[in-house]
């Protein structure tokens, strides 16, 4: 009997080159996968590396008094981000404060509310929305929304809230329609997509015993949204919130469009401002002197920084979000 | 009928018939809930006796396509009327599931919320009722040093009996339990099915389960459907002793399904 005399050594000696082989290829697939790892962390540190060290220059001539200063002079090279830093910031904020209701309220009607038959070409409209290229909403910003705000929208603003102590110079003339407002309004109009579709994917993830229990107890729609999927899904939904947080102080082209770079800081809202990433696409082609360029890649590493302080944030809320609903199992 | 003796109708079920779209899944049904009774309902999956019990609070009115046809009369008012409050409807009728499902909040809030969905009450008489509540879901001992932590965090049968405390804090007058036991230890089971024998003293139940000890330890009545029809409805002790049908006696012998 030939394979009883092969056996049991014979496979055992087949199988152990087969095996060997195998954890070979493992260990060969386990490097590769920690290169891919380890690229991130190089390029991350490159990236750092190559901000500071182009910021340099600026960091050692304006200290940090460069965070605080709001003169920008290209001709006495003297540089201060105060303006651009308060412009990623507000005009971040306000979008944040539109998009976040809007894309929750829009996420809601589709998971909850929409008839059926509507929740698939809605769903896609709004993905769509979502990957429409960042110029084109400049585009569409600076020659259809911001025409249309300065004729119809800004004027009645300014006068209805005339001589109202602080509306009024938060809404004071005259009126571009482009600035700060329009940016932040182009922001969240951008960010939208992002919420709402995030937002819907997690509320999909409830499981349905859940609501029906919920239900079960007489609670209404808005009872159980509001008690049950919102914490259930929290951690999802401040996710999509943070990732639309950073596209918008990040966001660029569009900003650069329509928000009138003008490096001041105003009162107004409908004034012209600026925002870092604006600045920095406007100005580096024409940075010639010894510290304009480099007080734009400081600019840079502050909005670097900003936006990892960001992400930071959400991550301690949801922390503590998560303690105060006693933690989960 | 005997069975008349046996304590006043609470819900007359009259030719209930269920739809998912197109598909019939009760084929009208008529029986009586007694009150204060304990009614089991049994047979194979997909025999209908969970949507039975989904439509005795309306639930299935969350999703679309899905219809009833017939009469359940509560204490003499049709539920099935469009005219009636479902709020108020699912307030009068608690339900717990197969699997447990504790909302994802402390343990305190996953009872007071039920509460509060209908009264604002002052904190001291909110915790009043939550221990009380707690307490009737012999749970009060086991949480009572940690009702600030989440429900998620309690062992399953814990959660199980956190959401029968939920059903009953509100004080409903039916209560549906669609297989409460199936994810649930032996030792789990046993306080439950107690529990149930305590609650009925003063709740209508209701309880599907594919367990023919649970239904013939925990019941005064049992049904037995198959396919969307009820096949045999009477008092449990006839039904698992002296069965008058063929199939109900193949079923609880363990012949089929």
């Amino acid at each position: 009997m030939v394979d009883a005399a092969l056996s049991p050594h014979a496979t055992l000696a087949l199988n152990s080159a087969r095996l060997r082989r195998a954890l070979r290829a493992d260990q060969i697939f386990q490097r590769l996968t920690f290169c891919c790892a380890l690229l991130v962390l190089v390029i991350f540190a490159g990236i750092i590396w190559a901000l500071v060290d182009g910021a340099l220059p600026a960091i050692r001539a304006f200290g940090f008094a460069f965070l605080w200063t709001e003169v920008w002079n290209p001709v006495t090279e003297r540089f201060g981000g105060l303006a651009p830093i308060a412009g990623t910031l507000i005009t971040s904020f306000l979008a944040m404060l539109v998009a976040i209701p809007v894309g929750i309220g829009i996420a809601i009607f589709l998971t909850e509310i929409c008839p059926r038959p509507l929740r698939r070409p809605i769903g896609i409209a709004i993905e769509l929305l979502a990957g429409i290229p960042s110029i084109i909403y400049g585009i569409w910003g600076l020659f259809v929304l911001a025409p249309m705000l300065q004729q119809s929208v800004m004027p009645p603003v300014i006068d209805a809230f005339a001589g109202i102590p602080v509306l009024s110079s938060l809404f004071a003339g005259p009126p571009y329609g482009i600035g700060i407002f329009t940016a932040a309004l182009i922001l969240s109009i951008m960010t939208i997509p992002f919420i709402s579709a995030i937002t819907r994917d997690v509320f999909e993830t409830v499981p349905p015993v859940l609501k029906e229990a919920a239900y079960g107890l007489g609670a209404t729609t808005w009872e159980v949204l509001w008690n049950v999927v919102l914490p259930y899904t929290r951690g999802g939904v401040v996710g999509g919130i943070m990732l639309a947080l950073g596209r918008a102080l990040g966001e660029t082209m569009a900003v650069t469009f329509v928000i009138g770079n003008a490096h001041r800081i105003s009162a107004s809202l409908f004034a012209p401002g600026t925002t870092i990433s604006a600045a920095i696409a406007n100005e580096f082609t024409e940075a010639i002197g010894e510290l304009y360029l480099p007080a734009l890649v400081e600019l840079g590493l502050v909005l670097f920084f900003v936006t990892f302080c960001v992400l930071a944030l959400a991550q301690y809320m949801l922390y503590r979000l998560e303690q105060r609903a006693g933690g989960r199992s | 009928m005997t069975m008349a003796e046996n304590g006043a109708v609470k819900v007359a079920i009259n030719d209930l018939s269920f739809f998912y779209g197109e598909m019939q899944a009760l084929k009208k049904i008529t029986l009586s809930l007694r009150r204060n009774k304990v009614t089991a309902f049994i047979g194979p999956s997909g025999c209908g006796k969970s949507t039975l019990l989904r439509v005795l609070n309306r639930i299935y009115e969350i999703y679309p396509n899905q219809r009833a046809t017939g009469e359940v009369l509560m204490d003499g008012e049709n539920i099935l009327s469009p005219r009636q409050d479902l709020n108020l409807l699912r307030a009068k009728v608690g339900m717990v599931f197969q699997k447990p499902t504790p909302f994802p909040m402390s343990i305190f809030d996953n009872i007071a919320f039920g509460l509060q969905l209908y009264d604002r009450l002052p904190r001291s008489e909110l915790e009043g009722r939550v221990e009380t509540a707690l307490k009737r879901a012999a749970l009060w001992d086991e949480v009572k040093d940690k009702l600030h932590q989440s429900g998620n965090s309690l062992s399953g049968g814990q959660q199980q009996r956190l959401c029968i405390a939920r059903s009953v804090a509100t004080k409903p007058e039916l209560i549906l339990l669609d297989e409460p036991c199936s994810a649930l230890d032996p030792i789990s089971t046993a306080k439950i099915e107690e529990l149930i024998a305590e609650l009925s003293q003063d709740y209508t139940i209701t309880i599907v389960t594919h367990n023919m000890q649970q239904a013939s330890r925990v019941s005064d009545f049992t049904a037995f459907m198959f396919l969307g029809e009820l096949i045999e409805f009477g008092e449990t002790e006839k039904i698992f002793t002296t069965p008058t049908k063929k199939r109900t006696e193949d079923y609880i012998t363990g012949r089929f399904g």
